[in-house]
């Protein structure tokens, strides 16, 4: 019987009365059917907060049945193979009702691969005993050195690592006169050599302790590849939690007097800045107060509508747009504009049509940039929205 | 505002902001959720050097720095309230119709206090010192709230 990630599809099957979780099955009534292409049918009832699954191939009266390949079918359940792609490319085909068919994934918890996790003794054997392997001979040219591991606890043991001439030896027992020697209980080790536990934090509390040459112990890490447990000896996979929301804020911007004239100002194809009574710098869009001089702004400016671009940024990883949380479409181009009856900084900042991106040239000192024209939306709410992008003036 | 400041371009843009997020409970905290929900049981660490159980548990104690994240024990699911607060602002974010009862509740084997809600008591007879007892969800959301709130014990 073949197997998928390890688990035949027999397993998933078999395993679903354990996996039962009556609560999320509470007024539902219904059948749901399975065809695994080559291995059979099944039919899964759901009836008072109880299950029965059997194979058949009656499959009358089931609200949803589920068609997919073994593989397929194993991947999924496991979470190997993500449903709504395999929906989508065909691979798992569902007939009936797809809504009714999501209610069985709450039903069941996930399927856990049953792997039994290694004592501490198996483990410190599994490492020594791949411990030639794992050696790295160009890394160790030059090194002679003699290793005593003193691996504390009734599952602990001695051993010697050898490291001559590019080679790695491991011998039981202790040498007579290593050059490190290395003190350590067998919990604390595994628990390193996993990378559950740092080596300053053995050293530094006293659980751990090197003799000897320190500058060697220091290189262990280059010499040998880091362990990995070997296939029966992984840990069982644990399921994880991980709650996916999306946080909804109201929020409410005044515009203010300013602000409000110039947003206003977009619903009628005007673009104002205002012009600071004493430096005579434009501000766009404009501001109660001056920036510079801390003085109250009051008379406003026609500009533009046309302008020439001085700057352009792409970006690549936008964020949320803070009044409705929607991501833009990246790569985005903000254009730094400055607009007609505009001069020095007093640009203004929007959107580059996306397909003319790459035709913008950008203008410095006296020399201008492309002459661009904003291209207005058709419904203007007062928003700078109400500009959709500038566009080449051509 | 300047009296006779003109207000006529003045109003009000509403917005609603969404912000999609992704959040770990990581390994500690998926064992202690997924206890709850599957087996009804509350579990907390202990740190091997000084004893103290910790509920809600975590990776490390915050004292001898001994990673603990393996050492679970069992707790009881009754307590006693150290410390109460009353929400009384009502928000769409909220997981109870305020009023309602926010404890700091030390559950028996426990050293350090959950945080839950309390019902099934006026708010009025909340003290420090009430024994209280855990009420498991009947569904469940692999949340905090997989214990639906917490009830007056005798």
């Amino acid at each position: 019987m073949s197997e998928t990630f390890g688990v035949k599809v027999e397993d998933i099957f078999g395993t679903m009365p354990d996996r039962f979780r009556p609560e999320a099955a509470k007024g539902i009534d219904a059948s749901y059917g399975y065809r695994i292409t080559g291995r059979g049918s099944w039919r899964l009832t759901v009836r008072n907060g109880t299950m029965t699954i059997e194979r058949t191939d009656a499959l009358e009266g089931c609200v949803a049945i589920t068609t997919a390949d073994p593989d397929t079918f194993v991947g999924v359940n496991i979470g190997k193979v993500d449903g709504m792609a395999a929906l989508t490319t065909g691979k798992l085909r569902v007939e009936g009702d797809l809504m009714a068919l999501g209610a069985t994934t709450k039903m069941f918890k996930k399927y856990v691969t049953p792997k039994k996790e290694p004592s501490i003794g198996e483990y410190i054997l599994d490492m020594f005993g791949t411990l030639e392997k794992r050696f790295k001979p160009e890394a160790a040219a030059g090194l002679d050195m003699t290793i005593a591991y003193d691996i504390g606890g009734s599952e602990g043991g001695k051993w010697t690592v050898t490291i001559r001439e590019g080679t790695c030896t491991v011998t039981e027992g202790l040498a007579a006169e290593p050059t490190l020697t290395i003190m350590v209980n067998a919990k604390d080790w595994v628990d390193l050599m996993l990378g559950r536990v740092e080596a300053m934090t053995l050293l530094s509390t006293g659980r751990a302790r090197f003799e000897g040459d320190l500058s060697l112990a220091m290189k262990l890490g280059e010499i040998f590849a880091p362990y990995r447990p070997s296939a029966g000896a992984q840990p069982e996979e644990q399921e994880l939690v991980v709650l996916k929301k999306i946080i909804s804020v109201n929020q409410r911007f005044a515009t203010g007097p300013v602000m409000g004239k110039f947003l206003n100002g977009l619903k009628e194809k005007k673009i104002f800045a205002n012009k600071c009574p004493r430096c005579k710098r434009l501000q766009i869009p404009p501001r109660e107060i001056c920036a510079e001089c801390r003085v109250r702004v009051e008379e406003f400016v026609e500009v533009g509508p046309k302008g020439n671009v001085r700057m352009l940024e792409y970006t690549y990883y936008a964020s949320p747009d803070p009044l409705t949380g929607e991501t833009r479409e990246t790569p985005y181009g903000t254009a730094y504009i400055l607009l007609d009856g505009c001069k020095g900084q007093e640009v203004f900042a929007h959107f580059i049509r996306p397909d003319q991106l790459d035709r913008i040239q950008l203008g410095w000192n006296e020399r201008k940039g492309t002459i661009v024209r904003p291209v207005w939306a058709e419904e203007r709410t007062g928003s700078v929205h109400d500009i959709k992008y500038f566009e080449i003036d051509e | 505002m300047k009296p006779g400041y003109d207000t006529t371009d003045c109003f009000v843009v509403h917005g609603k902001l969404a912000l999609p997020y992704t959040y770990f409970a990581g390994r500690v905290g998926s064992t202690f959720l997924t206890t709850i929900r599957d087996k009804k049981k509350i579990m907390g660490v202990r740190c091997r050097a000084c004893a103290k159980v910790y509920v809600p548990p975590r990776q490390v104690c915050d004292v001898c720095l001994e990673d603990i994240r393996d050492n679970w024990v069992g707790v009881e699911t009754t307590g006693t309230i150290v410390n109460y607060t009353v929400v009384r602002y009502s928000d769409k974010h909220l997981p109870k119709q305020p009023p309602y009862v926010l404890a700091l509740i030390r559950l028996e084997g426990a050293d350090t206090p959950l945080a839950h809600i309390v019902q099934g008591i006026d708010i009025d007879k909340v003290t420090i010192g009430t024994r209280v007892r855990a009420v498991f969800a009947k569904e469940t959301t692999h949340t905090i709230l997989d214990i639906d709130h917490f009830e007056p014990a005798a």
